[in-house]
């Protein structure tokens, strides 16, 4: 077992845990945060894709012990009392969820695409959710969401 | 799904690090980003009791330029370098090549080290490393010793790098003032895909206007990434005409050595790597 610190969605956090654990066990076994999902395991799909330090990772590739003394940002750090942010009520007034598991991680994917660059065009969209698999193939509605939600 | 257990060492230094894997037993294996190591253990191709993480090693994770040279650490991720001014401005290429590895997530937590040392065949970053006669410092407890980048892919997904070693980082040459540069990717499946070959190339014009310097290299086109030298002296002192161009791309998939898998076959390969060699040297031509 290793103890590490981190900052979880604006809080501090520490917790113990097994050393074989990636950063995605953690957050769903460890800290039941079943936002972020399992999809491929393999860093192909994206569903998993959190924040760290502001940069998107694949929570199924990272040890956990990689986010010692960082920032993580999971889908459930994102709104405001209850209330979603501009991404998420684009997301949900542009019909860009279907089934919804890939939505997490085109959330953190566009949060971190805007966060660098608030005015992207179409293709700066796409290549930043390239590696977001949408199994509902609902790819035109999440682009116009991401796009909407931005500041151009 | 869990990975299979394993006993984690987080060292602080290179020589720390070092120290460890010498005195290791069992499968140890030494962990940059995880984006390769991590789905092969998934898989269970690779089972290790003892993985060696280098994150905690200050000095690793470092771009900074040297009497002209750019000095890279193995810990710094694709992410950091594909966006570095530093990089962009002077050495384009690298900047351009790792910037299409894979996808966002996966280049901010993929490191310029670890992707040398998977040395994957159709690895974006090595053909620019080759380009540009790259030398990789590799570290053990006796010291340091550096490698020609053109020495360090040894066979499939085979390196230059021993047991008990490090690469600890890369230092790649100043670009001949001038130079004009590419990469290309050929992804048949899918634009986030490794590619099935890749093409990058530097060349630089001399008074007469002719090709005074040229680099071609290759990925995906052989068991390992691959300088074309064939394909450069077919060029090299040539104006670039477009029969001259044809020449380099003939040599180039002429001189591969491609495997066949499940991305394609060898013959396609090659014909891809003269199709691509082509490309880029036309638009290189017109700058």
């Amino acid at each position: 077992m290793i103890a590490i610190d981190f900052t979880l969605n604006g809080r501090p956090c520490r917790i113990e845990l097994p050393v074989h654990w990636t950063a995605l066990d953690l957050l769903r076994d460890g800290l039941a945060l079943n936002g972020t999902k399992y999809g491929c395991g393999e860093g192909v799909c994206g569903t998993c894709t959190v924040l760290l330090d502001g940069e998107p990772v694949r929570s199924c590739l990272v040890l956990a012990s990689r986010l010692r003394g960082r920032a993580v940002v999971t889908v459930e750090g994102l709104g405001h009392d209850g209330e979603p942010d501009r991404l998420q009520a684009a997301f949900a007034r542009t019909g860009a969820v279907q089934c919804g598991f890939c939505t997490p991680g085109m959330l953190l994917s566009a949060r971190a695409l805007l966060a660098a660059n608030p005015m992207p065009t179409e293709h700066d969209v796409r290549e930043a959710l390239a590696g977001n698999l949408c199994r509902c193939t609902g790819y035109t509605k999440i682009i116009e969401a991401v796009l909407a939600a931005s500041a151009g | 799904m869990r990975l299979r257990p394993f006993a984690l060492a987080e060292p602080e230094s290179v020589a720390e690090a070092v120290e460890i894997l010498a005195r290791l037993d069992g499968d140890a294996r030494v962990i940059a980003g995880g984006t390769a190591l991590v789905p092969t253990m998934r898989l269970g191709l690779v089972t290790p009791d003892r993985l060696v993480s280098l994150h905690r090693i200050p000095g690793l994770v470092q771009i900074r330029e040297d009497k002209g040279a750019l000095e890279i650490g193995a810990m710094t991720s694709l992410a950091a370098l594909a966006r570095h001014d530093a990089v962009r401005s002077g050495w384009p290429l690298l900047a351009q090549a790792a910037g299409r590895v894979a996808t966002p997530a996966i280049r901010s937590t993929a490191t310029l080290g670890g992707n040398l040392c998977y040395a994957e065949a159709a690895s974006d970053p090595a053909p620019a490393l080759l380009c540009f006669d790259t030398q990789v410092r590799v570290a053990d407890s006796v010291g340091e010793r550096v490698v020609p980048i053109g020495e360090f892919f040894t066979g499939f997904y085979e390196t230059a790098v021993a047991q008990g070693e490090i690469l600890t980082g890369v230092s790649v040459p100043a670009v001949p003032s001038g130079a004009r540069s590419g990469y290309v990717k050929f992804c048949p499946r899918s634009a986030e895909d490794k590619p099935l070959i890749g093409v990058a190339a530097l060349l630089a014009l001399d008074a007469a206007k002719r090709i005074g310097e040229i680099r071609i290299a290759l990925g995906g086109a052989a068991p390992t990434p691959m300088r074309a030298r064939r394909a450069e002296a077919t060029v090299k002192g040539q104006e670039l005409t477009d029969s001259v161009i044809r020449g380099a791309a003939d040599a180039a998939a002429a001189e591969a050595e491609p495997l066949s898998d499940l991305m394609g076959s060898a013959s396609y390969r090659r014909e891809m790597i003269r199709v691509w060699v082509r490309r880029l040297l036309l638009s290189l031509r017109s700058g």
